[in-house]
């Protein structure tokens, strides 16, 4: 028998705990590989958003029609620099591709820096992915199911394209990369980055856990080659050769799953995205030797941070780890109530969760302690010390545990808060029955004459047009900055229930007069706007001040705006999107939309009405929380399967123990009630402890990083509902505890023969 | 004449091993009344710990009959196993010391706290639990941790245990099987002593023939006697 045998005879007698090793190597890769694969395809996808099309232009059809491959020939032999664009879903994948012609981009060379080629004044704006050439994204077109729209052909004018030198019926417009969204792509990233960090740390704490109660059980067979004479540097380098071969074993397919994870839930992430930062999730390559080296290091830290830092084995309570963990503690809270950019929070949170990942066992430690002192019956004392015992022995699954429930307890009230809050809005914002966009080069005043004009719409009907576009928006001495415009004319009663942030008296009142402006919530944080603050308005060239009468809330989406009244616009100001709300009252359905075709003199009209937007707009925002949600839930059920795996490992070491108990005349119902206790008592104090920790991080969530990172704030909430259900699911991993451990005892030899592990005989 | 606390007869265990049979012992009786002391000796292998466990219900026989404390286990009938181990229990529970080479202790509680446990799952009065200890000589002890105190203090405060719960009956398997020779020598006396104060019946599994010669009736089962009955006569085996 070889030495490495030797060692590794270990998992021959416990193949159940070799086999938790690899599954947490292979979950932990799987998991975190998953975040980092979407996280990078988010961040690659924002950054090119941004830098390909950053001061591009895009030529149009005056028409407003959809432009054509003959369009594309007719600019070119006007001598137009255009280059065809197209963007096509991935089939059966996740993120968008890009069709160009490299052919027609040649001309964009002579700006000084070519497309398709890194360097030059705009590095790698185009360095070949995820652009294929146009005939490819042309065939995947094809392919799309006939549900799906069709992808639109947008042709890309060359920087120095000016307006006079394209054919008559075209026009240059600005390539809308969607509205302006600060740094909140950057925190979005940021958050990306940190629920990465955080399943990668509780995975980490899980495999370590997973791996040290191996090692100490392993202690005697260590000690025991040590005295037949082998070096312990020697046991060193197996085990490290030994930990090696498994992350290699495991790490591999961890990455393969963790790719198959990013694809299935890149699709609703991919939607997220776009309907956060109007930003689509391009595809791009999984890499493999930089997470396969990270994940290797991770592992070979969490497992063989014993070698760098001796065990403690002392019995008494870590007394000197209060300070540490209390210092963490407070100063955590005081940078989480303070902390005015978002890595200060994360700081701020990752303070938090070491303090009371420091102080939870030593808690529950303490408590146990305490109450087997109180306690007169001696069984009841004993129960408590080894409860004591446990939370020590069991202190990195049950700080896991707690972290991860007070982390889906956090997500789940901020997408519980998220939909409830949204619902009311989107009830608010969508009191109208009927939408009716106005069509294309057709004007909207005369429809307005034609509903004003109408009896029908008096007796409980309302209207107002919904009119979108930009404008500048300047606060004191600050430069002007871009902002969309929303303007309401006439202002109807269909906005009259809308809940306000702030407001100074009745907002629409003032609105209607034309006397103040309306701004959503990301806005007045943007500027640092509040009631009254007189804003510069620049509306198609033409100034305006006004003080603001009102904030409301904008959820879902980044872009400052600015409500106006209709009266106020311009006459140059070009709307880009201009739509009539119509609640019809005594107007007739068809009769409303016969006349507005004969208004507008259309042969057909596009009419949505209410539950056709809400779903429309339920669907998008049920994605935007998707990944997180799904995330916390895996997390959740690692961390439950984990303690599970290292509660029945913990009591198989003090099995002796209960059959002492059996051998001392206890019936098996008995001996089954204590241990249920035992492990119960363990998974509900880790509940209770997760309880406040996830009401702090709620609101840390919704009052401090919500804003930052997406520009909205919410109603903070609790659900104690949810609160009952996380506590029962820890009574079932408690109860799976002793129901596992209850069948091994039933199962094994009646009489104790040893208790010879090391976990086995700790007090 | 003393009150018969134990009698066995036709004691058989079989385990099987690779699928083979493998007969530990059969045909094994024995019979105790209180305040008598009998030695089970023997090769290792030989049965003892087996025969132990067979007159404290931790295992089932295979054949045979016992009465104990006006309680009787005949293998032959068809009881079932809940209700035989039910039965079992009690009896350890209240009845009959039962005592191991080590670790008799829960590590968790002190050495008071531990014997408190002990009698309390006997039902018995805790206040003489401390006054136990303290006759075994570690009454200053009482409230260090098992972890904390010698081999020696260990078994004595194991015997502290078993005193406590007042039982009929004792079954001590190699109990000084850990300690050195005089330590044992020391918690051997206490034993014997206790033993002969509170007249409660002792059955002791060693290897140790001095240790055998102290008991009244040695069984010797390396030999495999068919029939071992030592009657109540005083005094040590032939």
């Amino acid at each position: 028998m070889t030495l490495f045998t030797a060692l590794f005879s270990h998992y021959r007698r416990h193949p159940l705990q070799l086999a938790a090793l690899a599954l947490m190597i292979l979950v932990a890769t799987t998991l975190w590989s998953g975040v980092r694969q979407l996280t990078e395809q988010a961040r690659t996808s924002l950054a090119q958003s941004e830098q390909v099309m950053a001061g591009r232009q895009q030529v149009v059809r005056v028409d407003g029609a959809g432009l054509t491959v003959g369009d594309f020939a007719v600019l070119r032999r006007a001598g137009v620099c255009v280059m065809p664009w197209l963007e096509v879903p991935r089939p059966d994948a996740v993120g968008l591709v890009i069709g160009i012609d490299p052919l027609a981009a040649h001309c964009f060379a002579e700006e000084g820096a070519p497309f398709g080629t890194p360097g030059g004044s705009r590095p790698a704006r185009l360095d070949g992915k995820p652009f294929v050439d146009i005939a490819e994204a042309a065939r995947l077109a094809r392919q799309l199911p006939a549900a799906e729209t069709p992808p639109a052909l947008v042709l890309i004018a060359a920087d120095d394209t000016l307006a006079a030198a394209l054919p008559s019926g075209y026009r240059l417009v600005s390539v809308s990369t969607g509205p302006d969204t600060g740094e909140l792509g950057e925190s979005f990233l940021l958050n990306l980055d940190a629920l990465g960090i955080l399943v990668l740390l509780i995975t980490a704490l899980l495999l370590r856990s997973v791996y040290r109660l191996g090692i100490v059980q392993r202690r005697d067979s260590f000690a025991l080659l040590q005295r037949f004479g082998v070096p312990l540097a020697r046991l060193r380098r197996l085990l490290i050769l030994e930990i090696l071969v498994l992350s290699a074993l495991c790490i591999g397919p961890g990455l393969w799953a963790g790719g198959w994870l990013a694809q299935s839930i890149g699709q609703g992430f991919g939607q997220s995205l776009q309907g956060l930062f109007d930003a689509p999730l391009y595809a791009s390559p999984g890499h493999w030797g930089e997470p396969a080296l990270i994940m290797m290091t991770v592992v070979l830290l969490a497992c063989l941070a014993d070698f760098l830092v001796p065990v403690r084995r002392s019995h008494a309570p870590r007394l000197r780890s209060y300070p540490l963990a209390g210092g963490l503690l407070v100063t955590g809270l005081v940078l989480a109530l303070l902390g005015p950019s978002l890595v200060l929070l994360f700081v701020a949170v990752a303070m938090v969760f070491a303090g009371v990942g420091l102080l939870a066992p030593l808690l529950i430690q303490w408590l146990a302690e305490r109450a087997a002192s109180m306690a007169s019956d001696p069984l009841r004392r004993w129960r408590h010390r080894e409860l004591a015992v446990m939370a020590r022995q069991l202190a990195l699954p049950v700080v896991a545990l707690q972290f991860t429930l007070a982390m889906v307890l956090a997500v789940q009230a901020l997408v519980t808060t998220f939909e409830d809050t949204f619902d009311r809005w989107l009830g608010q914002r969508l009191a109208a029955e009927l939408y009716v966009p106005v069509p294309s080069g057709q004007p909207a005043e005369p429809a307005a004459r034609w509903l004003a004009a109408q009896p029908g719409l008096q007796q409980g009907g309302a209207w107002h047009r919904v009119i979108r576009g930009r404008a500048r928006v300047a606060v004191g001495d600050k430069a002007a900055r871009p902002v969309d415009l929303l303007a309401f004319a006439p202002v109807s009663s269909l906005v009259s229930d809308w809940d306000f942030l702030a407001t100074d008296g009745n907002p629409w009142e003032a609105l209607a007069r034309q006397d103040a402006v309306l701004v959503n919530e990301q806005l007045a944080r943007r500027l640092g706007v509040g009631i009254g603050d007189r804003l510069a308005l620049e509306i198609a060239g033409s100034p305006l001040a006004l003080p603001v009468a009102g904030i409301y809330a904008d959820y879902g989406r980044p872009a400052a705006e600015v409500l106006v009244s209709g009266a106020l616009l311009p006459a140059g100001f070009e709307a880009e999107f201009e739509s009539i709300s119509i609640t019809p009252g005594g107007l007739s359905r068809e009769a409303l939309v016969g006349g507005l075709k004969q208004v507008w003199q259309v042969p057909e009209l596009t009419l949505r009405d209410n539950a056709e937007i809400r779903a429309l707009a339920g669907g998008v925002f049920d994605q935007t929380f998707l990944l997180t949600r799904a995330m916390s839930i895996l997390t959740l059920v690692l961390a439950a399967i984990a303690l599970l795996i290292m509660g029945w490992v913990f009591f198989t070491g003090r099995a002796w123990y209960f059959r002492l108990l059996a051998t001392w005349g206890l019936s098996r119902r008995e001996v089954a009630a204590q241990l249920t206790r035992l492990s119960v008592g363990l998974t509900a104090s880790v509940a209770l402890l997760a309880l406040p920790l996830g009401i702090w991080l709620t609101w840390v969530l919704v009052h401090r990083i919500n804003p930052l990172a997406f520009g909205w704030s919410l109603p903070m909430a609790v659900y104690p509902g949810f609160w009952v259900e996380l506590i029962g699911l820890s009574l079932l991993i408690g109860l799976g505890i002793a129901l596992l451990m209850g069948r091994q005892l039933r199962a094994g030899a009646a009489l104790p023969v040893s208790a010879s592990s090391l976990t086995g005989g700790e007090r | 004449m003393s009150q018969q606390v134990l009698e066995a007869r036709e004691l058989s265990k079989t385990f099987v091993s690779g699928g083979e049979p493998i007969a530990v012992f059969s045909g094994v009786s024995v019979a105790l009344a209180a305040g008598q002391s009998l030695a089970l000796v023997g090769r290792s292998g030989s049965g003892k710990s087996t025969l132990l466990n067979l007159l404290c219900g931790l295992e089932r026989p295979d054949g045979g009959v016992i009465s104990l404390l006006g309680e009787r286990f005949d293998s032959r009938e068809a009881e079932a196993p809940r209700q035989w181990t039910q039965r079992w229990a009690r009896l350890r529970r209240g009845r009959i010391g039962v005592m191991f080479q080590e670790a008799n202790l829960m590590p968790a509680l002190s050495l008071l706290d531990n014997v408190r446990l002990r009698a309390r799952l006997a039902e018995q009065p805790l206040e003489p639990c401390q006054s136990w200890l303290e006759r075994l000589g570690i009454g200053e002890l009482a409230e260090r941790y098992p972890d904390q105190v010698s081999g020696g203090q260990r078994q004595r405060a194991a015997l502290a245990m078993v005193f406590a719960m007042n039982p009929d009956l004792i079954l001590a398997d190699e109990p000084t099987g850990s300690l050195d020779r005089r330590t044992a020598e020391e918690v051997t006396a206490e034993l014997f002593r206790l033993q002969a104060e509170t007249g409660v019946a002792l059955i002791l599994a060693t290897h140790d023939a001095e240790l055998a010669d102290q008991c009244q009736v040695t069984l010797d089962l390396a030999h495999g006697a068919a029939d071992l009955t030592p009657g109540a006569s005083a005094g040590p085996a032939p």
